[in-house]
């Protein structure tokens, strides 16, 4: 219990308290930012080595550390000291604004997301829909980046990212609408303790395989990487961005993608939960980048498939798919098996 | 650590945030940041929401008006935008605007006696249960049964009919 | 610890605005700022922008997108069911099915004019 400093000579206690108080180390350091950031940009010096080894290359490796691991350093103190070229028709608030609130929605979500049994920020009982929603701005950011920009490729590539999120959000949802069923709640502590014994990807797989599958459009990885078709339209919707822009976008994009790997870890893949020889987060980390990892595979494997092909698929197998299992989940529940077997 | 926040201060902010943003969406001259206005008119909504302990409520604000409503505004803006629409856009000339800020006035003059005269005589407001999110949907399929039906022939009665027009207009 | 959980959020979200909102605005001061009509000229393929970059859309996907709004509003009303399915008698979720069972017209009649149609 601290009380807000009455006079000068309180503030130092005041700040002290503050900076050793448990949630404050909590969004500076462990589940927060510094490691946050951290991963993220560990996801792009993996994703390159993987893509390499796939492709029998090497990918980086004359960065310093194993195998070229401070690529990530390398990378953002070169973009960091770019200049920063603002197409002279851009919409210039908005092409400086978009970009860090692309960043801020991407990193939102992660004071959600628990990485141990006390290691999350706020334990919000909405918790799943925090995250939906939150993730839910991204096209409509992306579209008025686009806009904002003034060009056509990114214009084209801001409206495939909407047409993008007509069909993978649904389909999302009801996917997860069966895990809110067999858990019972929204908030993602109680999701990831409800999969104590058993973990929700054996009861509901189809919905985890419709779930995948929306997080891969939703990531825009590649068979569906639409907004941002290389032989198509340049490179989507940041054809126009350099420099500090670039450099926000692109560590939206890879926050994203570790938010949306934990998601499904905490959806799926019980969460923190193993054997007690590692600690919760430790667990919670190697799920995490294993999700990533098939996340990523599919970039150097699969082709890219075509906008009305994407909306089709949603709308006419993902949905129908997902809907199916919401029935299942309500046979499951009322057939007594979960109780059977434990949940 | 308690950190006591006044909830006057809270209210205060957010109404500025909504109401300012609502302004601006009228007012903006280029209707994308008027699209963009009022996106932030229905966060600030969603504060409101967040505020007075209906976060389920507030998320739905998000997820729907904002990603979702905005988003078809956005679209339908794109649609039928053209560069020379500016000039036929009608501006509201300086009469109309003094005639509104008068009536807003006026509104907020009748309220405010409103509240001072009966105010202190109304009875407290009830205790809101404190029900938790999960409660939400016992309460909604428990006792609601029947608005929950009307409300999927709305959605159902609205779909078609937008499919219907959007097909004709094609 | 009794912080509000929306009061962390915040916190959370005024920490992430001040560490990463310098990543652009001290580019600002140091790097170079020259404008330069041809470089800054928006991409297009190496020539001259032609024409209006904002183009007017043709009405491509737009009943999908309609069906989209209105299915977000039934899956948060699902959510809302979802969560407290096993606490409810099973007779209290028929509404529920019945509300599912109606909107299946909709969509229905949708992907039919979808799957007809080919550019739909």
């Amino acid at each position: 219990m601290v009380n807000l400093p009455a006079t000068p000579a309180d503030l130092i206690p005041f700040l002290f308290a503050v900076i050793t108080s448990h949630t404050f180390i909590q969004i500076i350091l462990f589940p927060g930012f510094i490691h946050v950031t951290l991963v993220t940009a560990f996801l792009t010096w993996y994703e390159r080595k993987i893509i390499a080894r796939i492709q029998l290359r090497i990918g980086p490796l004359y960065a310093g550390g194993p195998g070229g691991i401070l690529q990530p350093i390398a990378d953002g103190v070169k973009l960091i000291f770019k200049e920063v070229m603002i197409p002279y028709k851009a919409d210039k608030p908005l092409f400086l604004a978009i970009p860090l609130a692309l960043v801020v929605m991407a990193a939102l979500p992660f004071a959600v997301i628990p990485f141990g049994q006390n290691w999350v920020i706020a334990n919000l009982d909405v918790g799943l829909v925090f995250v939906f929603a939150m993730i839910s701005l991204f096209p409509l950011m992306i579209l008025i980046f686009a806009w904002a920009s003034n060009s056509k490729y990114p214009f084209l590539g801001g409206l495939r990212s909407l047409f993008q999120q007509v069909a993978y959000e649904i389909p999302m949802w009801i996917s997860a609408l069966s895990i809110v069923m067999l858990a019972g709640s929204l908030s993602l502590v109680d999701i990831v303790n409800a999969q104590a014994r058993i973990w929700f990807i054996i009861p509901a797989f189809l919905s985890f395989i419709v779930f995948f599958i929306s997080v891969m459009a939703e990531l825009e990885r590649l068979p569906f990487d639409l907004p941002t078709a290389e032989p198509e339209l340049v490179a989507g919707w940041f054809t126009e961005s350099s420099g500090a822009i670039f450099m926000l976008q692109f560590l939206a994009l890879y926050m994203k993608m570790y938010l949306m790997s934990s998601l499904v870890t905490v959806l799926f893949l019980g969460g923190w939960w193993g054997p007690a020889f590692l600690p919760q987060p430790v667990w919670f980390i190697i799920k995490t980048l294993i999700v990533a990892t098939f996340i990523i595979i599919p970039r150097a494997v699969f082709a890219r498939i075509r906008v009305d092909m994407l909306i089709r698929i949603g709308w006419t197998r993902l949905l129908i798919v997902a809907l199916v299992n919401v029935f299942l989940t309500v046979l499951l529940i009322t057939s007594g098996l979960t109780a059977i077997l434990g949940m | 650590m308690e950190i006591a926040i006044p909830p006057d201060l809270v209210f205060v902010i957010l109404a500025a945030v909504t109401l300012i943003a609502a302004v601006l969406a009228l007012q903006a001259k280029e209707l994308i940041y008027g699209a963009i206005a009022l996106g932030i008119s229905f966060i600030g909504i969603a504060g409101f929401f967040v505020f007075l302990d209906a976060p389920y409520l507030a998320m739905l604000q998000i997820a729907v008006y904002v990603g979702a409503v905005v988003v078809l505004i956005l679209f339908t803006i794109m649609l039928v935008r053209r560069e020379q629409s500016d000039e036929l856009l009608d501006r509201p000339e300086g009469g109309q605007g003094a005639v509104g800020l008068w009536l807003a006035g006026l509104l907020a003059v009748a309220i405010a006696g409103v509240a001072a005269l009966a105010g202190p005589n109304l009875p407290a407001a009830p205790p809101a249960g404190n029900l938790p999110v999960s409660s939400l949907g016992l309460v909604l399929a428990a006792e609601y049964p029947i608005p929950l039906v009307i409300l999927a022939l709305l959605i159902s009665a609205a779909l078609l009919g937008a499919l219907v027009l959007a097909k004709v207009e094609k | 610890m009794a912080l509000n959980p929306w009061l962390t959020v915040i916190i959370w979200a005024i920490v992430v605005i001040a560490l990463t909102g310098p990543m652009l605005t001290l580019p600002m001061f140091w790097s170079r700022r020259k404008p330069d009509p041809f470089r800054d000229m928006p991409f297009e393929s190496g020539q001259v922008p032609q024409g209006e970059a904002r183009h007017r859309l043709v009405m491509q996907y737009y009943p999908y997108l309609l069906m989209f709004v209105a299915f977000d509003v039934v899956g948060m009303f699902l959510f809302a069911w979802g969560m407290s399915f096993t606490k409810i008698p099973l007779y209290a979720s028929f509404p529920v099915l019945l509300f599912l069972f109606l909107l299946a017209a909709p969509l229905g009649y949708a992907l039919h004019l979808a799957l007809r149609r080919e550019n739909w």
